[in-house]
């Protein structure tokens, strides 16, 4: 008896936790389905044929859709992609050229082109040629089939001669033969034949990998916090080039520009009589540092003031054997300095920007040997303000959202609260995508009710549904108080909770005629005891 | 003594499944191993590679060989769960053999206990030293040459620890008297839920802690149910 009372204040705390966890994600499973419905015949509704432009406005659409190049002498051309025809499949897109007067100087298929731009450092992308943190933390998830773990070859011959595997715990490299024997470790000051005597990399942030043109074996560029690593697996290298030890190192910030020893043809093949190979890498304190090879130099960058706050404003960097340039592109539309301090004024911000015509500018910079900046040339165009409605809302999401969002628990609004602008930008950072979090944070973002007072009216009408539905099945004032809160905490979730723990069949109370619950012994309303079954002549145990 | 009495008896109704399970995995366990230790070939694997070129990123991932096991495993833990949970919380409704097996002079906790013990033994003794056996076998140098890492084996005991889970919330549909549309197919969708919230999971204290609490509220809402209900 002892234990079955115990047992009670365990179990019952754990079925409602459970059946409400059960029902709020079958309640979200429902309010994503409406969602992506929605969002489905949203997206096909945009990609209607839309009202035919006039000569000005395809003009200014072509502007402002071309590439804008610089000759190695600072003159701008804007290139416009004509794009793939079906007849032409295969054959490279045609492209115009014009110059900064809108004027077409040529018009042909790209790879015919006779200009050479100057080409600039682009940045590792994730998938293609870079592996960012968040790939190596997926490798640790689980899966049907296990977790992956990222491992280097070493091949001789067309054989795999060596494994090298990284420990994402140890942070470190541990070499194997084929024999299945250890050869060795891999750290950050290089390689070495055992355990006690490798030091572990730095957090791990990125790398990249290739082959240079006399060897069919990697050689990786390991992004850590502070370093930049390039390890030679073949040679058993590992050569520290760049350390900062005052901020951490951007991870979307590397790019690489002739760096790696391709051959031509390769998609990022670079020529290097032309160029120098240039790492360049952003550090947290929003320092730029190129590292430049023949010869060898590294310069470091601070970025003027008066540039910082714009928005879609970036560098690209690309040293030539004459020298260093820098591409400022920037839109003159000013971000306010706390504008990822709260939601609300992030999504003003983004309508604010999409209601205006802007200017953008692209400029070409030469850099001196102190790192001073020097501008050549520069060309401005307009970016047309958005066509269409601009959601201006409190709560600037769909209707159909907006909707299905009133049916979510206020608790969502509460967690987002708490849980402060860390987690949304965390949320709104596409980088995360894979996580399970990620998608269970963008969930609630997608479902969370952001303080509707529709929303506040649905959870007191499911209060309201609760005590007509509790009022005569009620057997303690505590529980009948818990689960009106719980209701209203909850909304549609915490009513079905509700239901499904709670329903119960009701008589009518004989002495009053109303409606009482069987779960108590009098009725809620006269008081009146459950009247006790009357002897029948074959009730042969009462009789007895 | 009655304790262990009930612990034969539970035990005798799980061998065949525990049989069944031991030798399906190893079977076809076994035989998947022998088809992927053939067949993967990292010279093969590693022939994309050739000079002057970049590498993508996704030729350095590596799922483990063992890997090919992993669903069958899964299928397995699970599979043998919901047969067990079927066989103790279920069948007795059907076949009305409850007041059959509780009107013995030993409290609903030691049968209950009895239960559990049992399939624990049951997942243990027979998907346990088959998994044991094919990850000792695929770290053995001249079968391949990398060394499987101790995470894969982890996880293994992770899959067959959410076998247990399963069972768990088999048993508590099958104790609950609610109708099978409503609250009674609860259990088996809380176990759903913690089968589809560790798969995206990366840390291992993370998994464990969702087990654990998940095991926990399923176990004290079992010896709620069979503590208190009429059978």
């Amino acid at each position: 008896m002892k234990l079955k009372s115990n047992f009670k204040y365990i179990a019952t705390p754990a079925k409602v936790f459970m059946t409400v966890l059960i029902v709020l994600v079958a309640v979200s499973i429902l309010q994503g389905i409406i969602l992506e419905i929605e969002r489905t015949f949203r997206l096909s509704a945009t990609i209607k044929p839309k009202a035919e432009l006039t000569q000005e406005e395809k003009r200014l659409n072509r502007i402002r859709n071309s590439a804008k190049e610089f000759l190695p002498d600072g003159t701008i051309h804007l290139v416009y992609n004509l794009g793939y025809t079906p007849t032409r499949m295969g054959l490279p897109a045609r492209e115009q050229i014009y110059d900064v007067n809108d004027d077409l100087l040529w018009e042909g298929p790209s790879d015919k082109r006779p200009f050479e731009y100057l080409s600039w450092a682009k940045q590792l992308r994730r998938y293609r040629d870079g592996f960012t943190r968040e790939q190596m933390k997926q490798t640790q998830m689980i899966t049907t089939e296990f977790s992956q773990n990222v491992r280097i070859p070493v091949r001789s011959d067309n054989k795999t001669e060596q494994i090298w595997r990284y420990h994402p715990g140890a942070k470190f490299f541990k070499g194997y033969n084929t024999s299945g024997e250890k050869i060795g470790y891999a750290g950050s000051t290089g390689f070495t034949d055992s355990k006690s005597k490798v030091k572990p990399f730095e957090e791990f942030r990125l790398f990249t990998a290739w082959c240079s043109q006399d060897s069919s074996n990697p050689t990786l560029l390991w992004q850590t916090q502070r370093h930049i690593y390039q390890i030679d697996f073949e040679k058993q290298q590992v050569k520290l080039i760049f350390e900062n030890t005052e901020a951490d190192i951007e991870i979307e910030g590397t790019s690489l520009h002739a760096w790696r020893d391709l051959k031509p043809g390769e998609k990022e093949y670079v020529d290097r009589r032309k160029y120098r190979p240039l790492l360049h890498c952003v550090t947290e304190d929003g320092k730029h540092h190129l590292l430049m090879r023949n010869p060898g130099r590294q310069l470091t960058i601070t970025i003027p003031k008066a540039w910082q706050g714009w928005v879609n404003h970036y560098h690209r960097f690309t040293a030539t054997k004459q020298g260093i340039f820098l591409s400022r592109t920037w839109t003159e539309f000013r971000k306010a300095p706390d504008y990822l301090q709260t939601r609300e004024v992030l999504d003003r911000l983004l309508s604010d920007y999409q209601s205006k015509d802007k200017q953008r500018h692209v400029e070409l910079y030469r850099l001196g040997t102190d790192g001073s900046l020097d501008l050549l040339t520069g060309y401005t165009w307009i970016v047309p303000a958005r066509t269409g409605p601009v959601v201006r809302a409190r709560d600037p999401r769909s209707a159909v959202q907006r909707g299905v969002a009133q049916f979510s628990s206020p608790l969502y609004d509460l967690a987002v609260r708490l849980l402060g602008r860390k987690f949304w930008l965390w949320a709104y950072s596409s980088r995360n995508m894979g996580d399970f979090f990620y998608s269970l944070a963008r969930m609630i973002m997608d479902i969370q009710p952001y303080g509707g007072v529709i929303n506040r009216i649905l959870s007191a009408l499911m209060m309201v549904f609760v005590f007509l539905h509790g009022w005569p099945r009620r057997t303690s004032w505590a529980k009948f108080a818990f689960w009106l809160v719980f209701a209203g905490l909850f909304n549609l979730a915490g009513l079905l909770t509700y239901l499904a723990l709670n329903h119960t069949a009701v008589v009518k109370c004989p002495v009053c005629g109303r409606r009482r619950g069987l779960a108590r012994f009098d009725c809620v309303r006269c008081r009146a005891e459950l009247p006790a079954p009357e002897r029948g002549k074959l009730d042969l145990i009462l009789s007895t | 003594m009655r304790f262990s009495a009930l612990l034969r008896k539970e035990l005798r109704e799980c061998l065949p499944w525990m049989l069944l399970a031991a030798i399906v995995f190893l079977a076809l366990g076994g035989f998947f191993l022998r088809v992927e230790i053939h067949y993967r070939n990292p010279s093969w694997y590693y022939s994309r590679l050739s000079p002057g070129t970049i590498v993508e990123s996704s030729l350095f991932t590596y799922y483990s060989i063992l890997g090919i096991m992993g669903p069958l495993l899964l299928l397995s833990s699970i599979g043998l769960g919901l047969v067990l949970g079927i066989r103790h919380f279920w069948i007795p409704n059907f076949t009305r053999t409850w007041p059959f097996l509780l009107h013995r002079s030993v409290s609903r906790k030691t049968i209950l206990a009895a239960k559990l013990t049992a399939t624990m033994i049951a997942f243990v003794i027979s998907l346990g030293p088959v998994w044991i056996g094919l990850y000792w076998y695929a770290c053995r140098p001249e079968v391949f040459p990398i060394p499987q890492t101790p995470r894969v084996f982890i996880e293994g005991w992770i899959f067959i620890m959410l076998g247990l889970v399963t069972y768990l919330g088999t048993a508590l549909s099958g104790l609950n008297t609610a109708k099978w549309y409503t609250t009674k197919i609860f259990g088996l969708v809380f176990a759903a839920l913690v089968i589809f919230t560790i798969f995206p999971q990366c840390s291992l204290v993370w998994i464990f802690t969702v087990i654990a609490v998940s095991a926990a509220i399923l176990l004290s809402r079992i010896f709620d149910t069979f503590l208190r209900r009429e059978f």
